[in-house]
Order: structure tokens, then C-alpha cells, then sequence
């Protein structure tokens, strides 16, 4: 493996963070300095990270560009980061939304703008590093490490009631990860025997693999057996356990319902900057979670909690519809439309079939795009105005008609109509749940989605840019400048791009969706899955004496004793 | 090949059949049939405003102009007798259809979908229709929007829907047809909604919009549940009866191009044996699905709501009941729109996609009844309503509805080519009457309501005359194209038996003349108040003035159209196969219909046969006609007006004033649908979130910590020495605990 | 020889007597006294005991308490000096900046 296969998503992760300490490192007073340098920054990441995304292969090993270096050896923690196919296409969106977010505050900012800025560079960092890493506690790391510039940029930067609206967002995940945590100490202390522990993700799933085809059919035999491993024995009764720990992790970042009430005042508080990001990357985090942790590591819990996620994501999809429709605040209903998109994100993913997984997934890079952009639109709209509800509103088109076709674009897409990116993530959703082993009504409930959709955005869209100019002030608003059009555009073509050839995409998504429903259904039916097929081929630790990562593959001899890649072989 | 050389060897008429370009290169290019108006699309859209009104006029016309002659040579092309083409789903050669698939759009799992586009018989009718009406209808908006500041915006719309429109129709598979169908709808509601500064024509859009997407979601889940279908089939199906080498083959294509191309659903539909034939092992419409989602339920079952699930969509669509009420608010877009979308061609895309599918539809005979009867009675419904409109649109907009309903009562008892020679003929005569009707419009300072027009025969001559022709052709008064496809579409309703539903055909048959009475009223009242008779005095302008001639020119040419199209009703050809003469469309469309046709004498589910002659059934027809516009020319022309001052009951008053309001169907959908649902939301959102989840849990747990620690606070008393005491406390404790446990 | 419970029970004493001064007094000087009354009461207990074993552990032990009890004399008294100037009181139940 050459330098740049072995040290990319290291730089893609760090160069951010490097970019923040020169701009730390900047007087106060020179704004306009400080944000070019960070839209360099940005900039530069993308370059590196779209570098990244064209150079993974398809077709090639699952976890690629992986890089791992000895950290606290005495703990097992080591400092491991690697991309699959989710991973890469989430950091491509996050990078592109990177100098999207610096441009929409350009002219928004105008006070701390050197912290504003440090903190969306660390945000960054944060965010490219939770999706990039492969061991547990460094995942932890990046992951709280993410709260504290959101934090800031909704406590600080925000509107009347920010303090507020920073607190609740900031406790209501740091609840969620603590319990996670508490669940990761037990994976480490229960998957592994002592003296060989680690915190390594791939380690720790081999080290569950037979012993998850024992409980499963246990539950299948009915549900109390003997002759269970010890290592068996422990997943069945702490599996539920800590499968819940995770799942409320996750679940809090979805959102889920009933954990979602953080979302609407984050956002409505929250800068544009910070609601671009919120919902265009953080939230894609908690099904993130779930696809790679929570799921894969506990199918039995999953299979038998499928009713309620299920019925969970259902209501967040007609639920969040609903409360749209309720809404006066056009900042507070894109915040409900984001739960009810990532209800059918959640719908597909339990679905457990391809076609509802590579659904899901793509949803996740839709939802992405069109609600960043939705978020994108309207804060130039309040840039321009201050005013946030819709009754403020009213025929804009009229005097903003480049910015009205752009919005109206991205509410196509938002509502799925085909030819957007949105139509393809919902059908193969839809498509999904229907094949799946849901009955059948959960599929036509879920896709009353398709019909409230429209109803809300439509209502909100013709209120805010249709009918008669009602307000005076409204009769001033200069339409879109250069540097807004240049920051919409990008979204808006992607928006299109991605409903008419979606398959370059899919393609990335496919054999990480392949591999997910294999190993979330794994022991689901009586014919015994080839666990070889499902083992996850990660880095070994590198031997002590050299400080880089040394490639090993799984037959090699000399395995370092910290591999148990050949110890979990189906015995029977 | 010269058409001099062919001329030696082959008579005239099979030369011209031979087309110029040879079928593989119009297969490639069909592309640009869709693509043109697309680019056209986006430029006038995007440079529109710096391109200067004359510039997008012409460009956005030419666009449509050129997507008509590759439609055009495509059509030829189809007609060739020597056109064949390879499917991957037989082994057999399919004749007279040009097909080419160009790339995949998505796959996941097992499912994939192509960007396949195809034409046959009936698909080149449909896009010669589409282009062709739609050309007109762009030549007539040059002129009817011309003093109309957003014109880049609108024939971008207009462009836009005629590319979707050609996606719906070309279409080889139900996703990518699904992409046109909700493109038109998309169209749709930018177009109604065009003039969005007034907040009741925004509405009106959004109105059509959400409509349409209900259908949508039925539309959406049959084509999951038939993707459900095609995989238990694949699954379950073998190779019993000597199918095993079509078996094979219809694999292969199911995996290389998705379940749900149209191909290979007819392919799939065509080894079903009839249940009769007691095929052991063989899958037939009584076999339980074994496995997977659908286990438990026949195959036939699953078929039965899939057609019942696209009948939804296409209510939808096509405005039936009970998903109609969009169509009659649509009339707030431009009257251009009004002609081709509302028409011509939007709304009969329903109509097409049981045509396209009517191969799945003849083996239910359940859903062909549920069909045909909805058609049926939206037809006479909605021509009641007509009777007593008085804005012009308005009572086109019904027309519509109700010749829609005519048209699904043709599909649902699979009487194809008359349901859609009646949707090429209506396109024209419909068109003609809606751009007169903006022609009116405009040459009377936009007045609607036909009470204050009258007398416009001598002012406004040509629209006059292209009226009166259009109004013959609905009515049929004179047998135009109208009166022959209507008649075949009676006809043939009549003359067709449904198993299991042998009272089906008579009843739609009875509703149909009823609606036909009812249409020739309408149409004639319609007409006569607002050409015959004196101006009205409460017309705004003193006198009318005729259009120019861009919006003159679509109407003759429709109305000549109107009157051509008789050739294609009348029964000049004599089948290969015996029987009675056949009209050209049925001759034409028989390539298409044979399958259905094969298919239901296989599984006995219908028996088509005429009881009574073609001559007789024209003359009760014409006799209809005659009486239903007669009573019409009677009371308008004589009868009211002799009597101005006549005292209409008030039971008459009411019924007309709820008959006039759709029977208050739109009120009951409002107080049905539309209020409880924004009172859920409403509680939702108040009790729910607010209250119970962010006020009582959210904010409830964090005054629950708050309180605990001020209550916990008092134990800082601050006094080091109370500090100290507990710490002796403890102290006591542990020391006790250790002496007692050494004494154990 | 002296039984070594005398000595124990002495120590006890004392100890109980420093305890009971820490927790009423009123002047922080007194206080300071019984505190250091009840660490002369612990080395009374190891000097005891390191006379029974007859090692020098205990004498080890008393060392460092005295140490330890010189050195948190000396910046206890300091404080005590501090808190006198800022304050112009030695009345432990007037100086309660810490209460809730």
C-alpha cells in the first residue's frame, strides 16, 4: 500500500483541523481573511475527499484506505480509520457541505467570526473522523467531540432563545452517548476473553459471530437452551441490553420519535451554517450508527424489536408529516420533514432487504442534499428579512424569481417526485419494506408519506412564495447575488443528477448494502450462513518496533496474537 | 430503397409503408424525441428573458416541431412491415415496434430499471398525438400569452410537459412510465398554478397536485406488489406443460432488465395456463403463493389488486370518481393549458396505461367490471353537472370528465382500439373546443360566464365556424369523428360478456347512451348561449373581436382533423383472420390488442360478440344525439327566451344549485378528509409534542434535577464543623461495622 | 508494666475529648487545638503498640504525624491569620461563604 492509500482519510479527516489552527492562529479583525482561509480549508478537504470517493473501488475489499497505528496499547485502543462504501459517500457529502456552509455565512456572521469559524473547521474533523474510524472508543471520541462546536455555533451564533435550544440539543445526545458508552465497555469486557481485549470494531464483531448464530437459534428452538457457549450465554441475556444502550444513541440523533424535540429548537434556533450541517451530516449520524453498530452487532436484539423499530419509523414518517402541517415557522416544519426523511431512512434499514438497505442509503446522501439546501435557501431568505414565520411571508416569487425556481426545485425533491434524487431513495424504500417481512400495512403506511408530502411543502411553498405581495417589506428583497447563486447551484444539479443517474452512486453503496443485509440477518432462517462470508478482514495492530501500520492479510502466519480472525471458524 | 425502384415490384401503397430510415437508427435515436422538447425546456426557461419574446417562441415551437417529425419517422417506421425486433424475453421476433434500451437508471438487490423507450402501434399513435396537438397548442400560446410578461417560465412549463408526456408514452417499463405520469402531474401544477400572484389559482395547483399524487400512492404500491408478484412467479413457475425453453428465456430478461418492463410482463402473463387446464405443477391464477411476502394469497388475488390499485391511480389521473375533483379547479390555468393538458393529453394517460397493461387486465374480470363501472358512471355524472355550468371552462372541464368515463368503460371491457380511437378523436374535437373557448375569452375581455355572451356567430366567424364543427364531432350530431368513436366504444361495451358479470355490459351500455343524450345537451345549450341569439347585454365590451391568426390556425386545423378522423371509424378493412369489417384503428391496433384478445379467449373471461348490427347501433345513436341536441336547440332557442320572465320552483332552484356545485362533493372531501387531518395535526402537535413529550418528559425531567438539586443544595450548610459531624458520623459507622464483623 | 489497654483507652479518651472540641467549639483556634489534641491521641495509640511489638514501626509512624502535624499547623494558623484580617473574626460559625 503506497503513502496515499495508507494516509488519506487521515489527511481527509485532519486537513480541517489543520486549517482551523491557522486560522487560530489569525488577528481577530481581518473576517474577510479569516474566511477565505477556511473556505480553503474546505475547499482543500473536499479536493481530498472527492480524491477519495472516486479512488474507492466498488468491487474491492469492504473496508479500504484503512490505516491503524498503536494509542493506549494497555487498553486496546488503537487508532484505526478505514471507509466502506456508506462511509465514503457520507464524508463526500459532508466535505461538499463544507465550503457551502463557509459561503452562506459570508455576509451573515459579522461578530467572532475567527471562533465561528475555528468551530465549524473542528466540527468538520469531528464529523469526517466518527464516520472514518473502526474502533470503538475512537468512534466515541469523534463523536462527542462533534457536540461541542454545535454547542457553541447554536449557544453563541443563533437566534432569541439560542441558549436554550444549544443546552437541550447538547444534554439530550450526551444522555443518548453515555449510555452508549456504557454499552461499548460492555462489549469490550463481554465479546472477548481477557488479555485479548480490544476495542477494535472488526475484532470485537468476528469475536460475536458464532456465538450470535448460537443465540439466534436458540430464539428460533424457542428460547431457552442449554449448551450454550459462555460467551453465547452472555449475548442472549446482555445483547437486548446493550443493543437498547445503542439504539437510544442513535436514536436521539436520528431523530426517532419520541426522542426527537431537540430537533425543531436546535434548528429553529440555530444559524443557517449550523442548520446545513445539523441536518445535512449530523443527523445521518444516528442512521450511520445504526447501520454500521447497532444493527450488524445484534441481529437477534434487532429481529426481535423489528414491530417496534418499525412502528417507530412509521409514526416518525406520518407523525413529522403531521406536525408540519401545524406549523408557522417555515425553519420549524423543514425541522419536522427532516424527521419524517429519516423515518423512511430508519423504515428501510429495518426492512433488512437490498433493495429497502440501498434505499436507505441513498436517502441518507438525498436527505443530505435536499434538505441542506432547503435550510441553505431559506437562510438567505432570513438574511434578508429576520423574519421566520410564514405569515410573514407571501409572493416572493414575485420579486425573488431566480431564488423561487431554485426552492421550488429542491421541494420537488424533498417531496420525491421522479427525476429527483428523492424519488429513488423512496422507491427503493417503499420497494423494500414491501418485500421485507413487515406485513402489509406497514408499507401502505408508510407511504402515506408520499401524499403528505406534498401537502405540507406545497402549503408552505405556495403561503411563503405565491398569492399577492401582503407585506411591504417583502416588496424590497434584492434576488439572489453571485455568491448565493454559486452556493445553491451545486446542490440543485446535484439534486437532479442524482435522481437521473443515481447507479454511480448506488454502485459505491451496494456491496456495503449487500454485506449489511447479510449480516443483520444472519441466523434469520434455518440454512446456516457461511460466517467466512461475513467476517470482517481489518488491519492487524502493527508490530511494535514499526510506528506504521503493516498490512496483514487474514492467512498471513504471523498474526500477532491480537488477531482472532482464525479462531471463530463455524465449528460444528 | 428508391421509391422508384420500389415502384417496379410493389404496388404504391406498400412502398410509402416502407420507411426511410431503417428501424435500428430510429431506435437510437429515440432519445431526442424526449430530449427535444427538454432543451427547449431549459432555455426558455433560463434565457428566456434575455432570449426576447419572439426568440422563445420560436425556439420553444421548434422544439415541439422537431420532436413531431422524429415522431413522425418513428411512426413510419413502426408501420414497416418489415420491422422486427429481438426481445430478450422470447425467442421470437416482436413485429412493428421499435425498442431500445439505453442504459440502466437504478438497481438494487434484484429489482433494476432501464431507461428503455418503445414504440408500437399504440404508443405512435399517442406521440403523433402528443406532438402534434401539442405543436398546435404552442403555435395557438404565442399568441393567447402574448401579452403575458412570464413567457420564458411558461413554455418552459409547456415544454417540459410535453417531454414528460412523451416519457409516459414511450416508456418500455411501469417505473419509467411512473416518471412521466408524476413529470405530468408535476407540469400540471406549475401550469394551473402559472398566474400564482392570485392565491386561488396557486390553490387550484396544489389542489391538482395532492390529488393526483393520492392516485400516485396506488399507483406506487401495485407496482410494488406486482414486482412482488413477477419474483413469486419466478420463483414458483416451472417448466411444466413444454414451456421449459420460453421459461428460460423470460428469466434471462427478467434479470437483465427488471421485473417490470411491459415486455416481460406479457411474457410472464402469456405461460400462465388457464385454470381449466388443470396443468399439474404448473403456477396458474388459482396456485397459492408458497413463499415470501405474498404467501398465503392466490396469484390472481395479487393481479386483482395491482389492477385495482392502478385503477386508483388512474382515477386519479384521468380525474374519475372519486378522485376527480381537481380537473373543474384546473380550469384556472391558461386556456392553452387547459387544452393540452386537461384534454388532450394529461389525463388521458390512464387510459393509455390500461391499454399498455390490458394484457394483465383481461385475466380479472373482477377488475374489468370495477373499471368499466366507474367509467360508466362518471360519464353520466359528470355530464348531470355540465347541464347547468355557466362558465365556459367549466362545463368543458365536465365534458372531459365525462368523455374520459366513455373511454374507461371501452378499457374496462377491453374494447381497446375504440377506447383509444375515441382519446385521438376527443384530443382534437376537445382541444378545438377549449382554444375556441380562449378565443372567446380573449375577444371578449376574458368573460367566462356564457349568460352575458350570445350572438358571437357574426362577430367572431371563425372560431364560430371551428366550434360548431367541434360541437358536431362531441355531440354527433353529424357524424363526425366524434359520433363513430363514441358509437364503437357503445358498441362494443354492448356487444361484450364478462364472466361472472353478465349484467356489466348492459348497464354500462344504458349509462353510456344516457351520458351520450346528455353530452348532445350540454354541448348544443352550450353553443347556442353563447353564439346564437342576441349579445347578451351584460357583456363587458360592446362588440367582439376575432383573433389573429396563430390562434386561428391550431383551431381549423383541428377542426378539420375532427371531421378527418372519420376515416379511422368507419369499417372499411376486411381482417385477415374473417369477421366483420374492421375500422382502420382496430385493424391498426390489433397488433397491439391481439394479445389481450388471445389472452381472454384462453382464460374465458370475456366473450366479444356483436347481438345486434353496426347499423342499428348507429342509428339509435344518431337518434340520441339528434333528440338530446334537439331539446337542447328547443329550450335555448326558443323556449327560454320567449319567456324571460319565467318563475323557476324553488325545489328546481335548490337542485340546480347543488347540482351546479358538484353535489358539494369538494365540501364533503373538505369536511371528510381535509379538516380532520389538520385538526390531527393540530392536536398532534399541541398535545403531543408540545405538551406531553417536550413540556411533560423534555422539560419535565429537567425540572425533576433542578428541584433535586436545590432540595440536595441544603446540605452545603457551609458550617465546617457540621461537616466534620458527619464525617465522625461515619466514621462511628464503619468503625462499628469493622468491631462487629471481627466479633462474627 | 503498665497493661497496654490503659494506654488505649487513654488515647481514646483524648481522642473522644479532641472530636467532641471539633465539632462545638466556636473559636477556630480551640479547634485548631483538639485537632491537634486527636493526632497526639493517634501517636499515643502507635507509641503504645510499637511498645508491645517492640519494633520501631510505630515510633516510625508517630514521626511522621508529627511532622505532618507541625506543617498543618503552620498553614492553618496562616489561614487563620488571613482570614482574622479579612474577616476580623475567629467564629467558625460566621464564616460560611461556602453555604448554598
Amino acid at each position: 500500500m503506497s503513502f496515499l492509500q495508507s494516509h488519506l482519510v487521515n489527511l481527509v479527516i485532519f486537513a480541517p483541523l489543520l486549517f482551523a489552527a491557522i486560522v487560530a492562529a489569525l488577528p481577530q479583525t481581518e473576517k474577510q481573511q479569516i474566511r477565505v482561509a477556511t473556505l480553503f480549508g474546505m475547499a482543500a478537504t473536499l479536493l481530498l475527499s472527492l480524491w477519495l470517493y472516486l479512488g474507492f473501488e466498488p468491487n474491492g475489499p469492504e473496508f479500504q484506505f484503512e490505516y491503524r497505528a498503536r494509542w493506549i496499547a494497555a487498553l486496546g485502543i488503537s487508532f484505526h480509520t478505514g471507509v466502506d462504501g456508506l462511509a465514503v459517500s457520507l464524508m463526500m457529502l459532508t466535505a461538499l457541505l463544507g465550503p457551502l456552509v463557509v459561503l452562506a455565512s459570508w455576509s451573515f456572521i459579522e461578530e467572532r467570526v475567527k471562533e465561528f469559524h475555528f468551530a465549524l473547521l473542528f466540527l468538520q474533523t469531528a464529523m469526517l473522523g466518527a464516520f472514518a474510524s473502526l474502533d470503538l472508543i475512537l468512534f466515541y471520541v469523534f463523536w462527542e467531540a462533534m457536540l461541542i462546536p454545535m454547542y457553541f455555533i447554536i449557544g453563541v451564533w443563533g437566534s432569541e432563545e439560542r441558549v436554550m435550544a444549544a443546552v437541550k440539543f447538547f444534554l439530550f445526545t450526551l444522555i443518548g452517548s453515555l449510555v452508549m458508552l456504557v454499552a461499548i465497555l460492555a462489549l469490550y469486557f463481554i465479546s472477548q476473553p481477557a488479555g485479548a481485549r480490544s476495542f477494535d470494531y472488526g475484532q470485537i464483531y468476528n469475536s460475536l459471530l458464532s456465538a450470535t448464530r448460537e443465540v439466534s437459534s436458540c430464539a428460533r428452538a424457542g428460547g431457552v437452551c442449554s449448551g450454550l457457549s459462555p460467551l453465547a450465554r452472555n449475548l442472549q441475556t446482555y445483547g437486548p441490553w446493550m443493543f437498547f444502550a445503542f439504539a437510544l444513541a442513535f436514536a436521539v440523533k436520528v431523530p426517532m420519535f419520541p426522542v426527537h424535540t431537540w430537533l425543531p429548537d436546535a434548528h429553529v434556533q440555530a444559524p443557517a451554517a449550523g442548520s446545513i450541517i445539523l441536518a445535512g451530516v449530523m443527523l445521518k449520524m444516528g442512521t450511520f450508527g445504526f447501520w454500521r453498530y447497532a444493527i450488524p452487532l445484534f441481529p437477534v436484539a434487532v429481529r426481535d424489536l423489528t414491530p417496534l423499530l418499525a412502528s417507530l419509523s412509521i409514526i416518525g414518517i406520518v407523525y413529522g408529516a403531521l406536525m408540519c402541517l401545524a406549523q408557522r415557522d417555515v425553519k420549524r416544519l423543514i425541522a419536522y420533514s427532516s424527521v419524517s426523511h429519516l423515518g423512511f431512512c430508519m423504515l428501510g434499514m429495518i426492512a433488512i432487504t437490498e433493495e429497502g438497505a440501498a434505499g436507505s442509503a441513498y436517502q441518507m446522501l438525498n436527505h443530505g442534499i435536499s434538505t441542506g439546501a432547503l435550510f441553505l435557501l431559506f437562510g438567505m431568505l432570513y438574511e434578508r428579512r429576520h423574519a421566520r414565520l410564514i405569515a410573514e411571508y407571501g409572493g416572493i416569487a414575485k420579486v425573488m424569481p431566480v431564488y423561487s425556481a431554485l426552492f421550488l426545485i429542491i421541494t420537488f425533491s424533498s417531496i420525491a417526485v421522479p427525476g429527483t434524487n428523492g424519488f429513488v431513495g423512496e422507491f427503493l424504500v417503499l420497494l423494500g419494506t414491501f418485500k421485507s417481512a413487515l406485513p402489509r400495512f406497514f408499507g401502505v403506511l408508510a407511504a402515506l408519506g408520499v401524499i403528505l408530502g406534498p401537502a405540507y411543502m406545497l402549503w408552505m411553498v405556495q403561503r411563503v412564495f405565491f398569492g399577492p405581495l401582503t407585506h411591504s417589506e417583502n416588496q424590497r428583497v434584492r434576488d439572489l447575488n453571485l455568491r448565493e447563486l454559486a452556493t445553491a447551484l451545486p446542490l440543485v444539479a446535484l439534486a437532479i443528477l442524482m435522481g437521473v443517474l443515481p447507479q454511480p452512486f448506488l454502485s459505491r453503496l451496494a456491496p456495503a448494502t449487500k454485506l449489511f443485509v447479510a449480516r443483520a440477518s444472519l441466523g434469520a432462517n434455518a440454512a446456516s450462513d457461511d460466517l467466512r462470508n461475513l467476517e470482517m478482514k481489518v488491519l492487524d495492530l502493527p508490530r511494535e518496533a514499526a510506528l506504521s501500520s503493516r498490512p496483514s492479510s487474514a492467512t498471513a502466519a504471523d498474526n500477532p496474537p491480537t488477531s482472532h480472525t482464525r479462531a471463530f471458524e463455524p465449528h460444528r | 430503397m428508391l421509391l422508384s425502384e420500389c415502384l417496379q415490384h410493389a404496388s404504391l401503397i406498400d412502398c410509402l409503408r416502407q420507411s426511410p430510415v431503417d428501424s435500428e437508427s430510429i431506435a437510437q435515436m429515440l432519445w431526442a424525441i424526449i430530449a427535444l422538447p427538454l432543451a427547449g425546456a431549459f432555455v426558455s426557461g433560463v434565457f428566456g428573458r434575455m432570449l426576447g419574446r419572439a426568440n422563445t417562441n420560436l425556439i420553444a415551437c421548434a422544439a415541439v416541431a422537431g420532436s413531431f417529425v422524429l415522431s413522425l419517422l418513428a411512426f413510419w417506421a413502426v408501420n414497416d412491415p418489415r420491422t422486427a425486433l429481438l426481445s430478450s424475453f422470447s425467442q421470437d421476433p416482436v413485429r412493428y415496434a421499435v425498442a431500445h434500451d439505453f442504459g440502466t437508471w437504478f438497481a438494487a438487490g434484484t429489482f433494476r430499471v432501464h431507461f428503455g423507450l418503445m414504440v408500437d402501434h399504440l404508443s405512435g399513435v399517442m406521440i403523433l398525438v402528443v406532438t402534434g396537438v401539442g405543436f398546435l397548442i404552442h403555435v395557438y400560446s404565442t399568441s393567447y400569452m402574448g401579452h403575458d410578461e412570464g413567457y420564458g417560465r411558461y413554455f418552459a412549463y409547456l415544454n417540459l410537459f410535453i417531454a414528460m408526456m412523451l416519457t409516459l408514452v414511450l416508456a418500455d417499463s411501469l417505473p419509467l412510465l411512473f416518471v412521466g405520469w408524476e413529470g405530468v402531474g408535476l407540469c400540471s401544477y406549475l401550469l394551473i398554478g402559472f398566474w400564482y400572484e392570485d392565491a386561488a389559482k396557486a390553490w387550484a395547483g396544489r389542489k391538482a397536485f395532492v390529488v393526483n399524487r393520492i392516485g400516485d400512492l396506488g399507483f406506487l404500491i401495485g407496482m410494488f406488489l406486482l414486482a412482488l408478484w413477477v419474483a413469486a412467479f419466478q420463483a414458483q413457475t416451472n417448466n411444466a406443460g413444454g414451456q421449459g425453453r420460453a421459461l428460460e428465456q423470460w428469466r434471462i430478461g427478467i434479470s437483465q432488465q427488471g421485473p417490470l418492463t411491459f415486455r416481460g410482463l406479457e411474457e410472464a402473463v402469456r405461460r400462465i395456463p388457464p385454470a381449466a387446464a388443470q396443468l399439474r405443477d404448473a403456477v396458474s391464477l388459482d396456485t397459492s403463493v408458497v413463499s415470501g411476502p405474498l404467501k398465503g394469497t392466490t396469484f390472481g388475488q395479487v393481479l386483482l389488486a395491482v389492477l385495482l390499485l392502478f385503477m386508483l391511480g388512474a382515477a386519479g389521473k384521468s380525474a374519475q370518481l372519486p378522485l376527480y375533483v381537481w380537473l373543474p379547479d384546473a380550469m384556472a390555468g391558461p386556456t392553452p393549458v387547459s387544452a393540452l393538458i386537461h384534454a388532450a393529453t394529461m389525463v388521458t394517460a390512464g387510459v393509455y396505461l390500461f391499454s399498455r397493461v390490458g394484457f394483465l387486465l383481461v385475466l380479472e374480470p373482477t377488475a374489468m367490471a370495477v373499471v368499466a363501472l366507474i367509467g360508466a358512471a362518471t360519464a353520466l355524472y359528470s355530464a348531470v353537472i355540465a347541464f347547468v355550468q355557466d362558465d365556459i371552462k367549466k362545463v368543458l372541464a365536465y365534458s372531459t370528465i365525462s368523455q374520459l368515463g366513455f373511454m374507461f368503460m371501452g378499457v374496462g371491457l377491453a374494447v381497446f382500439w375504440a377506447a383509444i380511437l375515441h382519446l385521438v378523436t376527443h384530443a382534437f374535437f376537445k382541444a378545438c373546443l377549449f382554444l375556441g373557448a380562449g378565443s372567446v375569452m380573449h375577444g371578449n375581455a376574458e368573460e367566462t360566464n356564457i349568460k352575458r355572451l350570445g350572438g358571437l356567430r357574426r362577430q367572431m366567424p371563425w372560431t364560430w365556424a371551428t366550434f360548431a364543427i367541434a360541437t358536431l364531432a362531441i355531440t354527433g350530431i353529424v357524424p363526425l369523428s366524434g359520433f363513430f368513436s363514441k358509437d364503437a366504444i357503445l358498441h362494443g361495451v354492448h356487444g361484450t360478456d364478462l364472466q361472472g358479470y353478465p349484467w356489466v355490459s348492459n348497464t354500462a351500455w344504458l349509462i353510456g347512451l344516457c351520458a351520450a343524450f346528455c353530452t348532445a345537451f350540454y354541448m348544443v345549450r352550450l353553443y347556442v348561449l353563447v353564439f346564437e341569439g342576441d349579445r347578451s347585454p351584460e357583456a363587458r365590451t360592446a362588440k367582439a373581436h376575432e383573433s389573429d391568426w396563430p390562434m386561428r390556425l391550431p383551431m381549423v386545423v383541428l377542426a378539420a382533423l375532427s371531421v378527418l378522423g372519420v376515416v379511422y371509424g368507419i369499417p372499411l378493412i376486411a381482417p385477415a383472420s374473417g369477421g366483420p369489417a374492421q375500422t382502420v384503428m382496430e385493424n391498426y391496433l390489433s397488433t397491439v390488442s391481439a394479445v389481450p384478445q388471445q389472452l381472454a379467449r384462453i382464460h374465458h373471461t370475456l366473450r366479444q360478440g356483436h347481438e345486434s348490427s353496426l347499423l342499428v347501433a348507429w342509428a339509435q345513436a344518431w337518434a340520441i344525439a339528434l333528440a338530446g341536441g334537439g331539446l337542447a336547440g328547443f329550450l335555448y332557442l326558443r323556449y327560454f327566451p320567449s319567456r324571460p320572465k319565467l318563475q323557476v320552483p324553488a325545489f328546481a332552484r335548490a337542485l340546480e344549485r347543488w347540482v351546479r356545485h358538484g353535489f358539494y362533493v369538494d365540501q364533503l372531501y373538505y369536511f371528510a378528509i381535509v379538516k380532520p387531518t389538520e385538526f390531527l395535526s393540530y392536536v398532534l402537535y399541541k398535545v403531543v409534542d408540545s405538551f406531553i413529550i417536550d413540556t411533560l418528559i423534555v422539560r419535565g425531567v429537567a425540572w425533576i434535577t433542578a428541584r433535586s438539586g436545590a432540595a440536595l443544595r441544603y446540605l452545603q450548610t457551609g458550617n465546617a464543623q457540621s461537616y466534620a459531624a458527619v464525617m465522625a458520623l461515619a466514621l462511628l459507622c464503619a468503625a462499628g461495622y469493622a468491631v462487629i464483623q471481627v466479633l462474627k | 508494666m503498665v497493661p497496654i489497654n490503659n494506654y488505649l483507652f487513654l488515647a481514646a479518651l483524648l481522642f473522644c475529648v479532641g472530636m467532641f472540641g471539633v465539632m462545638v467549639r466556636r473559636n477556630a483556634l480551640v479547634v485548631f487545638m483538639c485537632v491537634e489534641l486527636m493526632l497526639n491521641a493517634a501517636n499515643l495509640t502507635f507509641l503504645a503498640f510499637a511498645r508491645q511489638r517492640g519494633d520501631s514501626v510505630g515510633h516510625v509512624s508517630a514521626f511522621f504525624v508529627i511532622a505532618v502535624a507541625a506543617a498543618e499547623a503552620a498553614i492553618g494558623l496562616a489561614i487563620m491569620i488571613a482570614v482574622f484580617r479579612s474577616r476580623g473574626t475567629l467564629n467558625i460559625e460566621e464564616i460560611k461563604t461556602m453555604k448554598h
